[in-house]
């Protein structure tokens, strides 16, 4: 399934076909008691290019409801973010969007 | 390029230096929160994990190079666009890490809303709650002075 294990999730494995699964995914951010909402209204600044705006506004949904979700779209892009978000510590899971 | 200097107090901050080198070690070894990684295959999963380790230790790294020669001598701190993001995310890691080590029996509404007494911790617990508060102000400061050049880095 892996063109290499030794590469890098963010590089190769993640550009390759197998997980060019149909259907569209989304990126969820779940909450955490420890990292401070400046921080995560930081990454979603940097991650997404969210204005000051919505990037409150899914920080606030995390807090208060327990998960935002932060992002939709195809599964390989899916899995990118998932995977910047976790390099930033931040709690983010993959799931199937069942609307579509 | 933008630069910040804080003085520290030595006398405060260096016993809590010893807290996070305690923990430093572990970040070779495993991620600073657990990650759900659904539905992946195992040798995906284990190329995914490894790579956010091998990141949380250059940046748990990027943080302990900041008490330096010149911390020790003045309690000075220099943060700039170079450092800070490895900075403030390894402050992320460390913090979790406290938690998780130190920090769980206080409750996570307690921690959320750091309602707490110290005076009733125990001196581990006391110092590693410190330590949470001290990383938590770094980040409050790389992110006033310095998010814009994190964000468009």
């Amino acid at each position: 399934m892996v063109s290499s294990v030794k590469s890098s999730p963010s590089t190769e494995t993640l550009s390759r076909t197998e997980l060019q699964i149909s259907g569209i995914w989304r990126v969820v951010v779940l909450n955490d008691p420890v990292n401070l909402m400046s921080y995560v209204m930081m990454v979603f600044k940097k991650i997404f290019g969210f204005n000051e705006t919505l990037a409150r506004r899914h920080m606030l949904e995390v807090h208060e409801q327990g998960r935002s979700v932060v992002w939709s779209g195809h599964r390989e892009k899916a899995e990118a973010y998932v995977f910047t978000l976790q390099q930033w510590h931040l709690t983010a899971i993959l799931e199937p969007d069942e609307t579509h | 390029m933008k630069r910040i200097e804080v003085k520290l107090s030595l006398s405060v901050v260096a016993p809590l230096l010893d807290v996070i080198r305690r923990l430093a070690d572990g970040f070779s070894e495993k991620l600073a929160a657990p990650q759900q990684m659904g539905d992946i295959d195992d040798e995906f999963r284990d190329a995914w994990v490894a790579e956010l380790i091998t990141g949380q230790t250059a940046d748990v790294k990027a943080l302990l190079a900041l008490f330096n020669d010149e911390f020790f001598s003045e309690g000075i701190v220099a943060f700039d666009e170079d450092n800070a993001e490895p900075i403030v995310r390894a402050c992320a890691a460390v913090r979790l890490r406290l938690r998780d080590v130190y920090l769980r029996g206080l409750g996570d509404d307690t921690l959320e809303g750091g309602d707490v007494e110290i005076d009733d911790l125990s001196e581990d617990v006391r110092k590693a709650f410190m330590c949470y508060l001290f990383l938590a102000t770094v980040q409050e400061l790389i992110i006033q002075h310095l998010v814009s050049s994190i964000i468009e880095s």
